[in-house]
């Protein structure tokens, strides 16, 4: 059931995966959210890996994932015919996202002035690489661009080694989730005022607000953050976060502050086992380390640390995953397993919370399972709506229902190639 | 009047670290009275987190928590004080929005619970933002956004190969959830404007970070592939990664590159004047099929480039690139500077302090950087005696007492 959050809100999703996930999340919120699709398709049906590694225009990953609860009709900007239903659609629409080149709708003659005009409440999106003022406004980027233009991908890989991406490209991601803020944003006045307004995201923008204030460092101590693999340098010298366990990897962090407790937990567990060095069973805990301080500096210091994480180290290799989890829940231990697709698809807090959610694709006879609330909301429920669209699927119930053209006109448009 | 979209929002903030704070820092920047409330006993712990003013510790000193707190009011109560509690309870009516981001049972021990808070102020909305959620067996876990972003996959698909993971910077998740949160928060307001109706909004930085992983998910359930690391390879692009070009004043410079077609690909060998190539790699599968070689093929081409210079003539030429940016750079970058990112404000004790701007601009209603963070406890006068009309000689007492600060 549609969420009542946005329920009678309609949304023109004209983007690519620039803006996918802000159409999903309005979707999830329970807007109605169409996805205009060259006839051709989006280009985010081509994106891979694709489902069973057989490539189809319903078979992305990424589509399935984040054009879900979308309702996709065609329509060909090209033609003045197309652009004409366009503005139709647009006088019906709240929201509007997109994605293209700057001056490209302008060309079209569906310029933000043109369609405000149509319709004054129109909130417009538009998402940009570098903005719509720079020398790079008219830059092209796919992700790993945008991740590097942000600083994110510096800070990324090994000393030694190039920087390195996510493998799950997450830059166009924070941009499009940012102009789904934006438009809510704009949405709350509008409401009462019934004035819309045009957006501009910059993705570049929103990658530097992922590095934790790192980026202010240069200027207020003098200098910048190189990569360090898995090791984090925050201060006074570098300490390991990731370490290897039998089945896998654990994020753990030997330090004072706020990982005081939990260092000397770890400590204590070792001892239960045997497993801590006569030194440090003998010492009873790290003498470099504070409740207050995060990170302790001089040499003998470190050498102390080092030599402490070396001993872990050893000890975690005795360990699965799954006994380090348990431990670090039990223990109140700062830490967390190194989980992949298959840790999280059994976790049992997801499961309690009844987090994953489950569509039917009439289209592929098949269901898929997915992320499903981001949040959890007493009254208004939010979470996928369905699955993705075919293309063109909803075509008839648009343009027949919504634009109330007849079926005539309707297999008229499609001979023209207009839809 | 203001003509910000939040004007006369009123927010009592007990979030602290991240994800909270950035999440109503969006509706401050955008007009909302928000009231950050902290604890002199236990302060938001980015007050005690470098970046410092002059690289000097100091509670009112830390850039990343003045970064992440612009346009909202200080108050500083010592919360495990009953008076303290009275004086919340006191102000509730004035809010139309309580965030928090303890672990869930903080607020149950001070019995400022939703349903209790809702008992005085039926239309309340209230944000809980913590790990895992409000319910389950992991509610308690408390942790970091490093920890979060270990949990829920990030770590396992970054890296050149599932022999060592190469987390992403820093607590990654928690620059996710905001985004999802402040959606929730603002609908949830347009929610109660049009029905009378309040709620509840339990956030698990874990489920919402989550949907930036959705397609490995989908994935594993559908066939049970489980995605590892694969480096700076892609699927769509070749060559496609971040390669070295000349040094500059002794740092080393990097550009990534993404070619999507064979025509991007003859207009890359063009800008690096057509030096000779193997013929195989002439089409994208030919590309694909030795993306090893390609790599050293085009590190070998950059590396007397500069990254500023190959970026321009790269970008001119059609084909996406742009330098792997430092920090550094990041401050001297024309994009950014255009746009207005970074902004300087006068900072009640750091003085002209460097703050991130926002990350879009709006035509009609601009939000703003409205004021710099408020330092421990900056408007506790003003606030009670604006809100709770409290005189200047009660504050001084509840002061004495250590219940305000």
């Amino acid at each position: 059931m549609r969420s009542e959050l946005l329920n009678g809100m309609r949304m023109l999703d004209l983007s690519d995966e620039r803006g996918a996930l802000c159409g999903k999340i309005f979707a999830d919120m329970g807007a109605e959210v169409i996805k205009v699709e060259p006839p051709q398709g989006c280009a985010t049906r081509k994106i891979p890996p694709f489902l069973d590694d057989e490539p189809g225009a319903d078979r992305g990953l990424y589509f399935l994932a984040y054009q879900a609860g979308k309702r996709s009709i065609t329509l060909n900007l090209e033609s003045a015919d197309g652009r004409d239903l366009l503005k139709q659609l647009v006088t019906r629409a709240d929201f509007l996202v997109e994605a293209f080149p700057l001056g490209h709708l302008e060309a079209l003659g569906l310029g933000y002035e043109t369609l405000a005009a149509l319709n004054p409440r129109l909130i417009h999106a538009t998402i940009t690489p570098f903005g719509d003022q720079g020398p790079g406004k008219d830059y092209k980027a796919a992700d790993i661009v945008s991740w590097a233009s942000g600083g994110a991908m510096f800070l990324m890989g090994q000393e030694g080694m190039p920087p390195v991406q996510m493998s799950v490209p997450q830059a166009w991601l924070h941009a499009g989730a940012e102009a789904a803020v934006a438009s809510m944003i704009a949405h709350y006045p509008r409401q009462v005022d019934g004035l819309g307004q045009h957006i501009v995201v910059n993705a570049q923008a929103c990658v530097v607000w992922t590095l934790m204030n790192e980026q202010a460092m240069p200027l207020l101590h003098g200098d910048y953050l190189r990569r360090s693999g898995v090791f984090t340098g925050a201060i006074g010298g570098r300490r390991k976060t990731v370490y290897q366990c039998r089945d896998g990897h654990v994020s753990f962090l030997i330090a004072g502050g706020a990982y005081f407790n939990s260092t000397n937990a770890v400590i204590a567990w070792m001892k239960e086992e045997g497993m801590a060095p006569d030194w440090l069973a003998a010492a009873g805990g790290l003498k470099t380390l504070t409740p207050s301080g995060f990170m302790a500096a001089s040499a003998a210091d470190l050498k102390e640390l080092d030599d402490a994480e070396e001993a872990v180290q050893r000890f975690f290799l005795t360990k699965t995953k799954k006994e380090l989890w348990q431990n670090i829940l039990k223990r109140r231990l700062f830490g967390a397993p190194v989980a992949n697709a298959a840790d999280i698809a059994a976790d049992p807090q997801l499961k309690a919370r009844d987090y994953f959610v489950t569509v039917d694709h009439a289209g592929l006879d098949r269901s898929f399972t997915m992320p499903g609330a981001f949040a959890k909301m007493s009254e208004t429920p939010v979470g996928p709506q369905g699955a993705a669209p075919q293309l063109g699927q909803h075509n008839h119930e648009i343009y027949g229902g919504l634009l109330e053209l007849s079926q005539n006109e309707i297999v008229e448009l499609r001979a023209a190639g207009v839809i | 009047m203001s003509c910000l979209p939040f004007a006369g929002i009123h927010v009592l903030d007990f979030t602290w670290y991240a994800v909270g704070p950035v999440t109503t820092k969006y509706l401050a920047d955008y007009g909302a009275d928000v009231v950050r409330i902290e604890s002199a006993a236990r302060p938001d712990g980015l007050r005690l987190a470098p970046p410092w003013k002059d690289a000097q510790p100091g509670i009112n000193n830390s850039q990343f928590f003045a970064s992440f707190n612009t346009s909202k009011r200080g108050l500083a109560l010592d919360m495990s004080k009953p008076r303290a509690r009275e004086i919340f309870l006191k102000m509730l009516p004035w809010a139309d929005v309580v965030t928090e981001s303890f672990t869930p049972k903080t607020l149950r021990n001070w019995g400022l619970d939703f349903d209790s808070l809702r008992a005085i102020k039926p239309d309340l909305i209230m944000l809980s933002t913590c790990m895992q959620g409000q319910t389950g067996p992991h509610r308690d876990y408390p942790g970091f956004g490093n920890l979060m972003a270990a949990l829920s996959g990030f770590y396992h698909v970054s890296g050149y190969s599932e022999a060592e993971p190469c987390p992403p910077y820093g607590a990654y998740t928690d620059f996710i959830a905001p985004r999802f949160a402040a959606c929730a928060l603002i609908a949830a307001l347009d929610y109660r404007r049009r029905t009378g109706k309040g709620q509840y909004i339990d956030m698990a930085q874990y489920e919402a970070s989550l949907h930036n992983l959705a397609p490995m998910l989908v994935d594993y359930f559908a066939t049970g592939r489980v995605l590892g690391p694969v480096g700076n390879r892609s699927e769509r692009y070749a060559p496609h990664g971040a390669y070295r070009c000349a040094d500059e004043d002794g740092h080393e410079r990097w550009i990534a590159i993404a070619v999507a077609d064979d025509r991007e690909w003859r207009a890359l060998l063009e800008v690096m004047g057509n030096p000779p190539t193997d013929a195989r790699f002439a089409t994208m599968l030919g590309r694909f099929r030795d993306r090893a070689a390609l790599d050293d093929l085009v590190g070998a081409m950059v590396r007397t480039r500069g990254a500023d210079e190959l970026t321009a003539a790269l970008q001119a030429a059609g084909v996406s690139a742009y330098p792997v940016q430092n920090c550094m750079d990041l401050h001297r970058d024309e994009n950014l500077e255009a746009f207005g990112f970074w902004q300087w404000l006068d900072h009640k004790e750091m003085g002209p302090s460097p703050y991130e701007g926002l990350e879009h601009r709006m035509s009609r209603t601009p939000g703003a950087l409205r004021r710099p963070a408020p330092t421990l406890g900056q408007h506790s006068d003003e606030v009670l005696g604006e809100i709770l009309g409290m005189e200047p000689a009660e504050i001084e007492e509840l002061k004495r007492e250590k219940v305000i600060y």
